[in-house]
């Protein structure tokens, strides 16, 4: 799980372009939209074609997004359990 | 109608950014393909703000924040930007993924600022300005069919300020592109470069105002045919020209010169600022210069065609800058003029 969640934070970090933001800066437990790494909707898209693209996870229902980026803790714990890639 | 002015502008160019400091000492270049100095554009945003700005829209931002500031406005009533690619590099980006992808799995934010009129939208959110916002996307013309739109406005009382904007970008790859194509990059043709260019234009004359806008003009067709109605061409003290060093392209300006505007002294701004589609607003620049500071730099002068400066000593050369034609044409079809004078000139009765 570490492993992956050390990955996860590099590739949300190279696509959304967080500039000056290493894997250790973020909190797996700190919420991804609001506070914490301070998303927005646009992130939100770019998280839903990342996780399609490098775990095969297609995200149908818009609402399961408001759950799954929670954090990236959250996040990788979905990704463990559906990936098909 | 209202006498307008332009009272800042600002630049990012292949000459050091946001200084008039290329004016006395410019900075030569002796390859074909220069890209812009950019400045630390992490003193302009947080990092967070602009990470999904690709370079073309920082510098926008970066030129357009500047101009308002220095021209004391902070919400314009018109963003007017002119530009013949818009934001080509993510153009690019999206369009390599749509390719590599599949049409697939394609991300937003590429997608999102690869059109055209991205940089004006930006610029009037950054500034929370909601009047009036236009892109024009005219090729080589783009700049002026920008200032046009500003001006007619403005003289019709319509509006009392306008940001314009010029702002290109060139990505390596379109440019081996223009290369192959015989557009760039050929010899002795002045280096390809990138445009942002921001000015503030205004119906109020201030201390800081470089020049007034007297006209400008676009005509498509034989140039010989066309005749200003509110141009003297006796009163026309230089020419700036869009000459690029490709010889083809340069006779259509000195020939065209000769017919409209014989005897005129001609000036040139490529041979400091690059070839790009939006480059005539570093013309607009360059003239708003040198009739702001009353003088015209030697490396702006082109000494060996056709007119010689005619006037020799210091003290006649700084009296003698009170009008300048900015003359930009597209393959001899497409001719635009754009007619600056010092700001206290008064015009003729």
């Amino acid at each position: 799980m570490e492993e992956l969640i050390l990955k996860l934070k590099e590739e949300i970090i190279e696509v959304l372009n967080l500039e000056d933001v290493k894997p250790a800066d973020i909190d797996e437990n700190a919420p991804l939209f609001g506070d914490g790494l301070g998303l927005d909707s646009i992130d939100a898209l770019e998280l839903i074609v990342l996780m399609e693209k490098s775990y095969g996870i297609k995200l149908k229902d818009p609402a399961q997004g408001k759950e799954i980026f929670k954090s990236i803790f959250v996040m990788a714990k979905y990704i463990a359990e559906n990936r098909t890639k | 109608m209202s006498e307008i002015y332009i009272n800042s502008i600002k630049q990012i160019s292949a000459q050091k950014p946001l200084t008039d400091e290329w004016f006395d000492a410019p900075v030569r270049y002796s390859e074909n393909y220069v890209r812009a100095i950019d400045p630390d554009f992490r003193q302009y945003f947080a990092p967070n703000v602009a990470r999904r700005f690709g370079k073309i829209l920082k510098r926008a931002l970066v030129v357009s924040q500047k101009a308002l500031e220095e021209s004391d406005v902070t919400n314009p009533d018109a963003i007017i930007t002119g530009t013949g690619l818009g934001c080509i590099e993510n153009t690019e980006l999206f369009l390599d993924k749509l390719v590599r992808e599949g049409e697939e799995l394609l991300n937003p934010t590429q997608f999102m600022q690869s059109t055209h009129n991205t940089i004006s939208s930006l610029i009037a959110i950054e500034a929370k300005c909601h009047s009036y916002n236009t892109t024009y996307a005219h090729k080589g013309i783009s700049f002026e069919c920008a200032l046009q739109d500003a001006l007619l406005q403005l003289q019709s009382g319509g509006i009392k300020t306008a940001l314009v904007g010029a702002h290109d970008e060139m990505t390596p790859a379109y440019f081996t592109l223009l290369q192959k194509a015989g557009f760039l990059g050929q010899a002795n043709q002045t280096f390809a470069g990138e445009t942002a260019v921001a000015m503030m234009l205004t119906n109020q004359k201030t201390e800081k105002s470089l020049c007034k806008i007297e006209n400008v003009e676009k005509f498509y067709g034989n140039v010989e045919t066309w005749r200003a109605a509110s141009l003297q061409v006796s009163d026309i003290d230089y020419i700036m020209l869009g000459t690029n060093g490709v010889a083809e392209t340069d006779r259509i300006y000195y020939e065209n010169c000769q017919k409209l505007f014989p005897d005129i002294p001609l000036l040139q701004y490529k041979n400091i600022f690059g070839e790009s589609y939006t480059a005539p607003a570093f013309g607009v620049y360059a003239a708003a210069l040198c009739l702001k500071n009353g003088k015209i730099p030697d490396f702006l002068e082109q000494r060996a065609k056709l007119v010689p400066p005619k006037r020799e000593s210091e003290e006649q050369r700084q009296n003698a800058v009170r009008k300048i034609l900015c003359y930009n044409q597209l393959e001899n079809k497409n001719h635009t003029f754009v007619c600056l004078t010092s700001k206290n000139l008064t015009p003729k009765k």
